[in-house]
């Protein structure tokens, strides 16, 4: 039981309280880009969770392989990124032609945004942080959770006031773009205040 | 991204060189007018040694990743070519990587997660088909270097205003100011002075163009 809440808790930790977007500040610009458009957000949060997923669980097979090699093992920060990319990259392409092949009507809805699900700063980030921050399977898959449904949540938040901070009665110098980094920057400033000590970057 | 602004393709046209570096620089500038690779500025920016850590390791990777991937055929869909354009720069990143901890050990650390995440910043993801990529090559490399610039300048801008309202520093030197606001070194005061940056330069625009007519 205390296994299953504390992997709740790195989940719950990871949407509120080191939320990849409002803690970080990881692909702020994919959020801008996607919460434009409502009708989207939830293919786009279940791809985002489902990348952030399978590619932390590869990502904890490649840790270990790092760790093992001791060739790698001292200069692993610059071999990691080319062998994450690479995961990443054979994740989505065996995704991509699975979706093509045997649910070709899901692929027509999603192909316009997969890629902006898969290949952004927050799933390549979350691989990054897993490394730096955990050592058991369990540990990659619920952060992987927490990761997507944090992002997905981060849009959620930014797409409801898209309409608002973009009207016309917004003063021209920040209506749409200043308003939204302001936005998120008080959002941020929020969810910093649910964390007790400073997020290490 | 700020997709509202991006403009499109260049192709066609034959703006003067002085009209591609403010359009490049100042018009679409990357950071305050289309929103372009925000996130380390917005955590690594806060200091003007960071900042210009950051300016470095974005223009060297952005540069050659971006002028590789130019040579890969626009008739691969591009749902596939974008991961070709990832793994460019995961490569280009190895030596830049050798090359930055040699010179600068610190800004590796400085840095941290968001060194590597430069290969998948979105210059590279959502601007190369839209903005580079379809030029010509003379042209592309053209926008590329001055759009870099660009950012670079708002970076280490960025970076110094940071410091001395939240330090009371520039580069470790103390200055004396009568308060400090030190929330800005914090992400959500690098979100707030962002939001605050790009709309002065939609301000300084509006008026530039209120002049002109």
């Amino acid at each position: 039981m205390s296994f299953f809440f504390r992997m709740i808790s790195i989940s719950l930790t990871l949407i509120f309280v080191e939320n990849t977007v409002f803690a970080r500040a990881i692909d702020t610009s994919t959020l801008i880009s996607v919460s434009r458009n409502r009708k989207n957000i939830f293919g786009f949060g279940i791809c985002a969770v489902y990348f952030s997923v399978v590619t932390g669980f590869l990502g904890f097979f490649a840790d270990n392989f790092l760790l093992e090699s001791q060739i790698l093992k001292e200069q692993a920060y610059i071999y990691q990124p080319f062998i994450y990319v690479a995961i990443l990259g054979v994740v989505y392409i065996i995704t991509l032609l699975i979706l093509w092949k045997y649910f070709y009507k899901i692929f027509l809805r999603i192909k316009k945004f997969i890629h902006l699900s898969a290949l952004n700063c927050a799933i390549l980030g979350a691989m990054f942080l897993n490394a730096q921050n955990c050592t058991a399977l369990s540990e990659y898959i619920f952060r992987g959770i927490g990761v997507g449904l944090g992002f997905a949540f981060a849009i959620y938040l930014t797409a409801i006031v898209y309409e608002r901070l973009h009207d016309a009665s917004v003063p021209y110098c920040f209506r749409g773009y200043p308003l939204t980094l302001l936005y998120i920057g008080i959002l941020s400033m929020a969810f910093y205040g649910l964390a007790s000590t400073p997020i290490k970057y | 991204m700020n997709s509202n602004n991006i403009p499109k393709s260049n192709n066609q046209k034959n703006d003067s060189l002085g009209s591609v570096i403010y359009n490049a620089m100042v018009r679409n500038n990357h950071i305050l007018v289309l929103g372009t690779a925000i996130a380390p500025v917005i955590v690594i920016a806060n200091t003007l040694k960071n900042a210009a850590y950051l300016a470095l390791t974005f223009s060297v990777i952005t540069f050659f990743t971006m002028l590789l991937s130019s040579f890969i055929p626009q008739r691969v869909v591009y749902t596939v070519r974008v991961i070709i354009y990832i793994a460019i720069g995961s490569l280009v990143y190895v030596p830049t990587a050798i090359i930055i901890s040699a010179l600068f050990p610190q800004a590796i650390q400085n840095m941290g997660i968001y060194f590597p995440l430069l290969i998948t910043n979105s210059f590279i993801i959502f601007h190369s088909d839209t903005m580079f990529l379809t030029e010509k090559k003379g042209r592309m490399i053209l926008d590329l270097i001055f759009g870099i610039i660009g950012y670079d300048i708002i970076v280490l801008l960025f970076g110094l205003v940071r410091e001395i309202f939240s330090t009371g520093e520039i580069n470790g030197n103390v200055i004396a100011l009568p308060m400090l606001f030190k929330a800005f070194y914090q992400p959500f005061g690098g979100f707030i002075l962002l939001g605050i940056f790009a709309a002065v330069l939609r301000g300084i625009l509006l008026l530039i163009k209120k002049i002109s007519n």
